[in-house]
């Protein structure tokens, strides 16, 4: 029975984890008031040039004679993953903020765009590979869960505290660093600011071009170090075809399930992840398979409901989200 | 008086279009309506004829459409077509979308089309009707002998055997006596698969038991790989998997244990856990039924063919970790199952199964006696789980 609990506890931690880092990516573009909808294609653009960056690395390094190792090798993949997201983000920020496109059409844009793009990469590199493109022992080796003496060998609490790839613990202290500079600096006040009432905030002198640009783009190179988790951990450095698929539009919505808040997101992302693998650990008898999978959406919807419910605007997403800000209208 | 005459000008124009390609002209008569497509008679040479392949992805997922590619090119370069005589269409979801793309395949030209996912198979068959003049391949289907249509053909490969054989190199290699199973849908297809799978493993390890998990979708690289890392934690160390990705393989390395592929050889992709892989040369049947066009030859309405034919061969073993005298015992099991004396699922076995009606169907076949798996028709129909798998859910 603990085992069952342990093993569901850590695989929810694992399924969450590159939700939790779309969602963190998503949560700070919409506190500057877009609402990016393009974090699929973000997570796409960020999980092949993650993996991209890592292949050539080690490429190149073993071209010039060199061993590559594997702290480089994922700093690189981070590096690369964030620039891509970041990349799709601008794209994003210069058609809403300075050209005042439609918000959505142009997230759903990103999503169709960053798709391809991941795709067509990859399949451009698995050619020029002639085969998978995968990177070697010593990358898998980075991403591999770390074995920290003593603290790993814990009975129990090593396993669930202390047993996760690097990547588990980077997007915890992101989502640690992001609530803090959310609610306790003067720049997360102004980026909350820009989001509620970005003319209010104009009036004070806040800048909103500026904090909207900054935050959707930070946003999204986290979004596409979520994007990297996959193509890195989930499937082990290995490109597979349409490995994002639907996880992007899952972060969206663990960004409601968490209720714009990054702390919230830690946890709501270990239920939501929790729900997702539930059915491969505990059965229950009669119940089909398709309705077990549809559990963490149902439980979405209900949080939807529950937050428009109670009225309450420290839950609700920031009152500016969704429309272009333009000073001449005011 | 100027609309009669375009009318009568027009309608000689369309009968001198029908007595030309009725002739045999060599010229097919440029595409744009239903006269496009040419007749199925001897017009069709090396040089004019062309061939249309409906995928429901593209090469580039390195599996299912990967593998049907590599008989695509097999088959051209066997005949010696050129690049403009084949027309892919890929990513082609099981939806409308297959309607179209069969009939933007008849409007260019084609006189064969394979369609080569499961659910375009309703398509296939209201499009074939349409249609005489061109002939339609559909893999893994069960319709064509029902549908009555002439044109619309069925085929695929007996997978079964070639999983068999690699079930036995995860029979050796299991220390704890579990193995795995990442499977895609109930389906017979897959069921029928992973069945064969694991009697090749029974034959050479009488304790080994398995348990098969489903992912409802045939390409979900996250969803294989929690399904295969909760396959792991149950303690299973060799899992296999009928589904698309490598993220089964993976999942296995990491975790130290060992995979059995399908589709693809993915050694490259986890050099220290893949065992082997079981695949499919679609290239024989390609091949076969466009030079059945060429030489105007019928279409067999089922096509299957197994191991004998190298239809479906086991991708290089990785020698590096398999057990020892795996290579042997597989060598050993294909020149009985080539030879037809050894049936895959021969007696004495039973299984419990559900039947597309929802309704509970038993087979028990005695000893001696063997179920004809893909025989009568090239579908798989085997969709019993026998003793010793265990489907969770």
């Amino acid at each position: 029975m603990l085992d069952v609990a342990t093993s569901l506890t850590i695989a929810a931690v694992l399924a969450g984890t590159p939700l939790l880092l779309g969602a963190l990516g998503e949560i700070l573009t919409e506190k500057s008031g877009n609402l990016n909808l393009g974090v699929e294609g973000m997570m796409f653009m960020g999980a092949i040039t993650g993996l991209i960056g890592s292949y050539s690395y080690e490429q190149a390094m073993l071209a010039a004679g060199m061993t590559p190792t594997g702290l480089m090798s994922a700093l690189i993949a981070l590096l690369v993953s964030f620039i891509a997201g970041a990349f799709g983000a601008l794209i994003y920020a210069f058609l809403t903020v300075s050209l005042r496109a439609n918000q959505n059409v142009t997230g759903l844009v990103l999503t169709i765009f960053g798709t391809g793009f991941g795709n067509f990469f990859g399949e451009y590199f698995g050619l020029k590979a002639g085969g998978y493109v995968a990177v070697s022992a010593v990358t898998k080796a980075a991403f591999a869960p770390v074995h920290i003496p003593v603290l790993s060998d814990l009975p129990v609490v090593g396993q669930l505290l202390f047993s996760y790839n690097w990547m588990v613990y980077f997007a915890l202290a992101l989502a640690v660093i992001m609530a803090w500079f959310l609610m306790r600096t003067r720049v997360g006040l102004n980026l909350r600011a820009v989001g509620e009432d970005p003319a209010a905030a104009d009036a004070a002198g806040i800048s909103v071009t500026r904090y909207r640009y900054l935050a959707t783009v930070i946003g999204g190179g986290i979004c596409g170090i979520g994007g990297m988790y996959m193509s890195m951990v989930t499937t082990s450095g290995v490109w597979v075809h349409g490995c994002v698929s639907g996880y992007g539009w899952l972060a969206v919505a663990l960004v409601i399930f968490a209720t714009w808040s990054p702390l919230r997101g830690i946890l709501m992302a270990v239920i939501f992840g929790g729900l997702m693998i539930m059915r491969m650990y505990v059965s229950i008898p009669g119940l089909p398979v398709q309705i077990y999978d549809m559990i963490p959406y149902a439980a979405t919807i209900l949080v939807l409901i529950i937050t428009s419910v109670r009225q309450n605007k420290e839950h609700a997403m920031p009152a500016g989200t969704g429309y272009n800000y333009f000073r001449e209208e005011r | 008086m100027r609309k009669r005459v375009l009318v009568v000008l027009l309608s000689v124009v369309m009968m001198m279009a029908m007595l030309l390609t009725g002739c045999g002209s060599s010229t097919p008569a440029p595409s744009g309506g239903a006269a496009a497509p040419a007749a199925g008679d001897a017009g069709i040479t090396k040089d004019n004829i062309k061939v249309g392949f409906v995928h429901i992805s593209d090469p580039s997922d390195m599996g299912y459409t990967y593998n049907h590619d590599v008989g695509t090119k097999e088959m051209q370069e066997a005949l010696g077509l050129s690049d403009s005589q084949i027309i892919n269409k890929f990513n082609v979801p099981e939806g409308a979308e297959c309607d179209t793309a069969l009939r933007e395949l008849v409007d260019a030209g084609c006189n064969i089309i394979f369609a080569t996912s499961f659910g375009f198979e309703d398509y296939v068959k209201e499009v074939a009707a349409e249609y005489p003049d061109v002939q339609f391949c559909h893999a893994t289907g069960y319709q064509a002998a029902s549908s009555g249509l002439p044109n619309m053909h069925n085929y695929f490969a007996s997978i079964y055997e070639a999983r068999y054989l690699a079930g036995i190199a995860a029979g050796l290699k299991t220390e704890t006596n579990k193995l795995g199973y990442v499977a895609a849908f109930p389906f017979a297809e897959v069921i029928s698969g992973y069945t064969a799978f694991y009697l090749g493993a029974k034959s050479v390890n009488p304790d080994v038991t398995m348990q098969i998990m489903y992912t409802n979708s045939w390409n979900d690289p996250t969803v294989e790989s929690q399904v295969a890392k909760a396959l792991i934690e149950k303690g299973c160390d060799v899992i296999s998997q009928h589904s698309d990705s490598t993220a089964p393989a993976t999942t296995a390395e990491e975790n130290g244990v060992w995979q059995v592929g399908y589709n693809n050889d993915m050694i490259s992709a986890a050099p220290k856990a893949s065992l082997i892989s079981a695949r499919i040369n679609w290239g024989i049947y390609v091949t076969e039924a466009v030079q059945s066009i060429l030489d105007g030859k019928e279409i067999p309405v089922d096509w299957c063919k197994g191991l004998a034919d190298d239809a479906v061969f086991l991708s290089p073993l990785n020698t590096a970790i398999a057990a020892p005298g795996t290579q042997e015992a597989i060598d050993e099991a294909a020149e009985a199952i080539k030879s037809g004396e050894l049936k895959v699922f021969a007696g004495p076995l039973t299984g419990e199964g559900v039947d597309f009606d929802g309704k509970t169907v038993t087979v028990d076949i005695a000893a001696g006696d063997y179920y004809p798996e893909q025989e009568q028709a090239s579908a798989p129909s085997w969709n019993y789980v026998i003793p010793g798998c265990t489907v969770l859910e």
